[in-house]
């Protein structure tokens, strides 16, 4: 079995707001292999997002232990956090939050920007290729405000990958587009994941994406509802009714 | 430290809100502007004022020390036996004046009491009536040693004909006004009587036009030894007249030599009290309104860097969720703040500098009928440097909190859409 890319060990989240306490995640513990594709589901306030967030380091644990890669990143300080977060991660929002003053390809490009020059002029290639697969070739050197939202997803998943990361996290990608563009912006994250063999984990409403991920994630009242592990048929629609 | 990801950010933001950024642009290049305008007009015109005042004077005169009359029933107290006393008439009272005898002596020390010290002159000074014809004028009459005299007085510069460095006994050297009012030229002879009667002939050596009143109007100048003669002074002086590098030292350095000489030393301003004070008040007045250029200068960037972090917020976001640091955000917009400050004194500097020259242009005719500029205007490089720095720092601190704030963007509110 390979290294998974995510594990996390008895995990849990607490918020604190002066004395007073709000559990939102309790005891999570599973892992996701290089290439994976998993859906999060649940409804809301079910702190799927959150649990996104930890292991998308945007946010730390209040028990148990994450891994990325095998590095332990829980306890990372907030430039560690950064940067593993730049080398390493994707993210893709609900909002695709493209930089209006740079092109579509220095959208793309943006995380590599941040390692520096040489850095991004070694993954401009790569990165013209994949706005050439999602259809964007004679976009690259538009400014995004010319685009259309289902584009700008389009950009915004191309930039998750800027950096050949080991897993993209995807926080409702396709919550802010019509059908058609959701349709299209998800096949594309599913392909992308599977040619290029990086994990995919999104947190999404639909049960239509759902179920064609790999495995699918339910939670409830901050506990996985059903054990983790690839989703058959209709498993999904019988072990997890939404909330 | 800068790296290219912060600078590109930085000059993106700049370059695609050119409209907002000229304006800023344009805020502190008229802070820059009014900062160099208003130093150099306000500092030529106080210079003016002051070489106006001082110029045809010492900057440190150093005279006789003031001897106060002592009453008998006194003497006890000062330690003298007052059975010592004799009491008579003094005769000729205003013949016992004051006056410096061994100033050869302390010449030299003078010369060297301070690194400010550029001139002094011995001088003798008193009034004498002028006659030529059956005119009669009564004139201040000045002994000087005139190589020294010049660095207190710059005459050889104004004069109108004639010469005052290297003038020789007999000569006379007086002001156009005067020379216009006798009717005298060069090597024209006048007659000077002294106070107690002497009298002494003189030839018109040179005629100045110093643009001082009480230099040009009713002052004459004969050589030190003519002065002490007709003065009756014998071998001694009235005063020195140090002149200062730094007139504005003045006071400072007559206090320090002060205590070393048996003299007493009194600088221009302890003369010019009232200058003083307005030069003074119209520093600060300067000042406040420099502090108050700053301040809006500075606010006009801290403004609009608010209003882009605002409308950048969720673009900051992002860039922190991708793995930009806290201090790189922030270095962005401090970085801006920069560009902003740097650019506004680009455009500042030489809109000064071409107004000051247009200004520098301008003749008109002075009171005293010269043609020149109605503005003493020296551009100073160490201001048009100060004045930027000045609006680089301004622009530094006001960036510094709407970086802060930037920098302290939490993604994850950002990715909830709050």
């Amino acid at each position: 079995m390979p290294q998974p890319v995510v594990e996390l060990d008895r995990v849990g989240k607490t918020y604190y707001t002066g004395d007073v306490e709000t559990p939102v995640l309790f005891d999570l513990s599973f892992s996701i292999v290089p290439g994976e594709f998993v859906a999060i589901v649940g409804g809301s306030g079910s702190g799927k997002t959150t649990l996104l967030n930890l292991m998308g380091l945007l946010d730390r644990p209040t028990a148990g232990v994450i891994r990325v890669e095998g590095r332990e990143v829980s306890h990372l300080d907030e430039l560690g956090r950064a940067r593993m977060r730049r080398d390493r991660l994707g993210f893709i929002f609900q909002f695709h939050y493209l930089l209006p003053e740079f092109t579509v390809l220095e959208n793309a490009l943006m995380p590599c920007r941040m390692r520096g020059r040489e850095f991004e002029k070694s993954r401009e290639a790569r990165m013209r290729e994949l706005l050439t697969y999602v259809g964007l070739e004679e976009k690259l050197n538009v400014r995004p405000p010319q685009l259309s939202g289902g584009q700008q997803q389009r950009v915004a998943v191309v930039r998750s990958l800027a950096n050949d990361p080991a897993v993209v996290f995807a926080d409702e990608p396709t919550g802010n587009l019509d059908s058609k563009s959701g349709r299209m912006v998800f096949d594309l994250m599913k392909r992308l994941s599977r040619e290029s063999g990086t994990a995919f984990i999104m947190v999404t409403h639909d049960d239509n994406f759902a179920l064609e991920a790999d495995r699918v994630i339910r939670i409830r009242d901050g506990r996985i509802q059903a054990p983790p592990g690839r989703h058959e048929g209709t498993e999904l629609a019988v072990a997890a009714p939404e909330a | 430290m800068t790296t290219y990801f912060i600078r590109s950010v930085a000059f993106r933001h700049l370059r695609y809100s050119v409209g907002q950024s000229l304006l800023t642009i344009g805020v502190v290049g008229i802070s820059v502007l009014l900062i160099i305008y208003l130093r150099t007009i306000i500092g030529g015109t106080q210079t003016r004022i002051v070489q106006n005042t001082t110029g045809a004077i010492p900057h440190i005169t150093v005279e006789p020390p003031e001897r106060t009359p002592v009453g008998a029933w006194q003497l006890a107290n000062l330690g003298i036996d007052p059975d010592t006393l004799y009491v008579g008439e003094v005769v000729n009272l205003p013949k016992a004046r004051e006056s410096i005898e061994d100033w050869r002596l302390w010449l030299p020390s003078l010369d060297g009491a301070d690194p400010a010290v550029t001139a002094v002159s011995p001088i003798v000074t008193g009034q004498a009536f002028m006659n030529r014809g059956s005119r009669r004028q009564s004139v201040r009459l000045a002994g000087v040693i005139p190589e020294r005299h010049n660095g207190i007085v710059e005459i050889e510069k104004s004069l109108v004909s004639g010469r005052f460095i290297g003038m020789s006994p007999g000569d006379i050297v007086l002001g156009r006004k005067l020379a216009t009012d006798f009717g005298l030229k060069l090597r024209d002879k006048v007659r000077l009587v002294g106070p107690e009667g002497l009298t002494l002939n003189f030839t018109v050596a040179g005629i100045y036009n110093t643009g001082f009143g009480q230099v040009d109007d009713g002052q004459v100048f004969v050589t030190l030894r003519d002065g002490q003669s007709l003065l009756e002074l014998g071998g001694s002086i009235s005063s020195f007249g140090i002149k200062l590098a730094d007139l504005y030292a003045a006071e400072n350095i007559a206090r320090r030599i002060a205590p070393g000489l048996p003299f007493k030393v009194r600088s221009w301003v302890v003369d010019n009290p009232n200058l003083f004070v307005t030069l003074a008040s119209q520093g600060q007045t300067r000042d406040l309104i420099l502090i108050m250029t700053t301040i809006a200068s500075g606010f006009g960037i801290g403004s609009i860097l608010v209003m882009v972090v605002t409308s950048k917020y969720r673009e900051i976001g992002i860039l922190k969720a991708m793995g930009a640091t806290p201090g790189e955000i922030q270095s962005i917009f401090v970085l801006e703040g920069l560009l902003l400050a740097f650019l506004g004194c680009l455009a500042g500097v030489p809109l000064g500098v071409v107004l000051l020259k247009a200004l520098a242009a301008i003749r008109s005719v002075g009171p005293d009928g010269r043609v020149g500029s109605p503005f003493l205007i020296e551009i100073d490089p160490v201001l048009l440097v100060g004045a930027s720095l000045v609006a680089i720092v301004t622009g530094a601190i006001a960036s510094y909190f709407p970086a802060r704030r930037a920098g302290q963007v939490d993604p994850i509110q950002v990715i909830r859409g709050s």
